[in-house]
């Protein structure tokens, strides 16, 4: 059968608005995919930290969200940066009762404190380790349902984001610059967890999306960001191409305008524009190289703005790249118990004014 | 003083054993605390704050920074203590429920007792009802509320929404920052004041306590 998802899904791909948009191609409209997490345990009236670990609910909300939002692919992840770390063995922390947390690495529950500890580190084994086998299975339920519909796409953790949540994001800042080399060490590592990951998800018939908001110029400079990240997300994204994918997005949130070039190098295929950063410039880059980009419409504008303003919003974003057929919108990461009407807003903005 | 400027450099370049060095050799010959700490670790501060705001820094090297003058702190607290220098008010910070990223938070943090306020720190991952209680204890100036989450952003609003059932919210000046908040945004929740970065913070916070 998984077989059969697959290439059932691979079908849909071939003429999916997303792959339309990453290949240069018009479609009957411009592809919409808000940054939907958290939000899916609201889709179910359930909090994340139940939902991210109970494979039914899970994949409910999923359904849930293609139902409610409509959007161009689907995501599996509700608390997406801590899956890989929890299968290597970090501690996250999960809420109780009706609390909306989102669950996280714990801090003092990180496993990496010292030189010494990179020769305890071992690779998860995505079929067993962690929840990573959890997700694996809400792929093969949801594709077994929508893979016809839409793309599915595992999310994976890229390889300096995954550092940080093995690591605590403030130690491994700091030894970026105190112990160059044994981060490098650390990034390789993270980088074969990201290729175990990445290879289980496309076995099941899935996409995958990579975040790695933590190389982010608002946190690294773009020397830095040549220094240590480039080059194992280049192999990273090499890797799943090698696996038969031909698009790869990479997500790296805030305003990436400053590294956009080695954004560019790392061979994703679709990228991020968040609402920071400067449209012009990645329409420019994105057109030159043949790349899809997503530009965010900003959360806080999303949950404050009136409806006409909001409406009003969604229209400049759109017109800021009307003409472009490598353009997706979307918003920046939905916070938990958004009320659904705000998402049929975009939609109709979509339907009515970006064909 | 050639010395200062020496502290303010290392500080810069984030050396903290030579921060702390700097620090002992001045104290010994009998420099002024006070002096140490405006004419060496704020100074430095100030460039590193306008040097991360330019783009020339960024968060790793202002980690190192701030580690660097944390040292020094540690060293120059006691004799400030002792010659009874006043701190400029009380600030009580905290990231807000949900949310478990301080680096920003506690950058805010070192640059405000930099800049001679007195800090008392919630940690991470608290509950509205725990700033009110807190409030009420410390008496703080002003509250800074951080979160780095479009999710944990709304708790902000919740907890100025404990602050004021408290009564306490005529009490106490409200900043936030962090990744996903905006002046806009404060405004929409009813806080005092934005920063966008550490050094925006303390003016904002110094901007507060002068209105």
């Amino acid at each position: 059968m998984p077989r059969l998802f697959r290439i059932l899904n691979a079908i849909y791909l071939m003429n999916s608005r997303l792959l339309n948009a990453c290949e240069g191609r018009a479609s009957d409209r411009m592809p919409f995919l808000p940054a939907i997490y958290e939000q899916k345990a609201w889709f179910v009236h359930s909090t994340p930290s139940i939902v991210c670990r109970d494979p039914e609910l899970f994949t409910q909300a999923l359904l849930a969200e293609f139902e409610i939002v409509r959007p161009d692919a689907l995501t599996i992840g509700i608390d997406v940066y801590n899956v890989e770390a929890e299968a290597v063995g970090a501690r996250v922390i999960y809420y109780d009762g009706e609390d909306p947390s989102i669950p996280a690495v714990d801090p003092d529950g990180t496993i990496f404190h010292g030189e010494e500890d990179i020769v305890n580190l071992r690779l998860p084994d995505p079929q067993k380790d962690g929840r990573m086998p959890l997700h694996l299975g809400v792929a093969r339920r949801v594709l077994a349902k929508l893979g016809n519909e839409l793309p599915v796409r595992g999310a994976v953790t890229g390889p300096f984001s995954l550092a940080a949540h093995l690591v605590g994001a403030e130690h491994l800042f700091m030894l970026t610059i105190t112990h160059p080399a044994l981060v490098k060490k650390l990034l390789r590592f993270s980088l074969e967890v990201a290729k175990e990951y990445s290879a289980a998800y496309v076995k099941v018939g899935c996409g995958v999306v990579i975040f790695d908001s933590q190389a982010s110029p608002e946190i690294l400079s773009p020397a830095m960001y040549r220094t240590f990240v480039l080059e194992p997300t280049k192999r990273l994204i090499d890797f799943i191409h090698s696996l038969g994918l031909r698009h790869v997005p990479l997500i790296i949130g805030g305003n990436t305008t400053k590294i956009l070039d080695a954004y560019l190098e790392t061979g994703a295929n679709n990228i991020l524009c968040d609402f920071s950063a400067d449209v012009e410039r990645f329409r420019e880059q994105c057109s030159v190289t043949g790349r899809a980009f997503r530009r965010n419409i900003d959360t806080a504008d999303f949950l404050t703005l009136s409806r006409e303003d909001l409406i009003a919003r969604a229209k400049k974003c759109i017109d800021e790249s009307r003409g472009y057929p490598g353009f997706i919108f979307g918003t920046g990461v939905v916070p938990f118990g958004t009320p659904v009407g705000h998402f049929a807003i975009l939609r109709n903005v979509l339907h009515e004014y970006a064909r | 003083m050639r010395e200062l400027q020496d502290l303010a450099d290392a500080l810069i370049n984030g050396y903290a054993d030579r921060v702390s060095k700097l620090t002992n050799e001045l104290l010994e010959t009998g420099v002024e605390p006070q002096t140490i700490l405006n004419e060496g670790l704020i100074a430095g501060m100030t460039v590193v704050g306008e040097k991360m705001r330019t783009g020339e820094m960024y968060l790793p090297e202002v980690l190192q920074s701030a580690s660097a003058m944390h040292a020094s702190l540690k060293l120059l607290k006691p004799h400030l203590v002792k010659e009874g220098v006043e701190s400029r008010g009380k600030i009580l910070m905290g990231t807000v429920k949900g949310d478990m990223h301080d680096i920003g938070k506690n950058l805010v943090g070192i640059m405000l007792q930099g800049a001679g306020f007195e800090l008392v720190d919630l940690g991470l991952n608290v509950p509205p009802q725990k700033f009110v209680e807190a409030i009420g204890m410390h008496q703080p100036a002003v509250v800074g509320l951080s979160a780095m989450l479009t999710t944990t952003m709304l708790n902000m609003k919740t907890t100025i929404e404990a602050i004021n059932n408290a009564g306490l919210r005529s009490k106490v000046k409200i900043i936030i920052g962090g990744a996903p908040v905006s002046q806009k945004f404060a405004d929409d929740i009813g806080a005092d004041g934005y920063a966008r970065d550490a050094v925006k913070a303390v003016d904002k916070v110094k901007e507060l306590l002068a209105a």
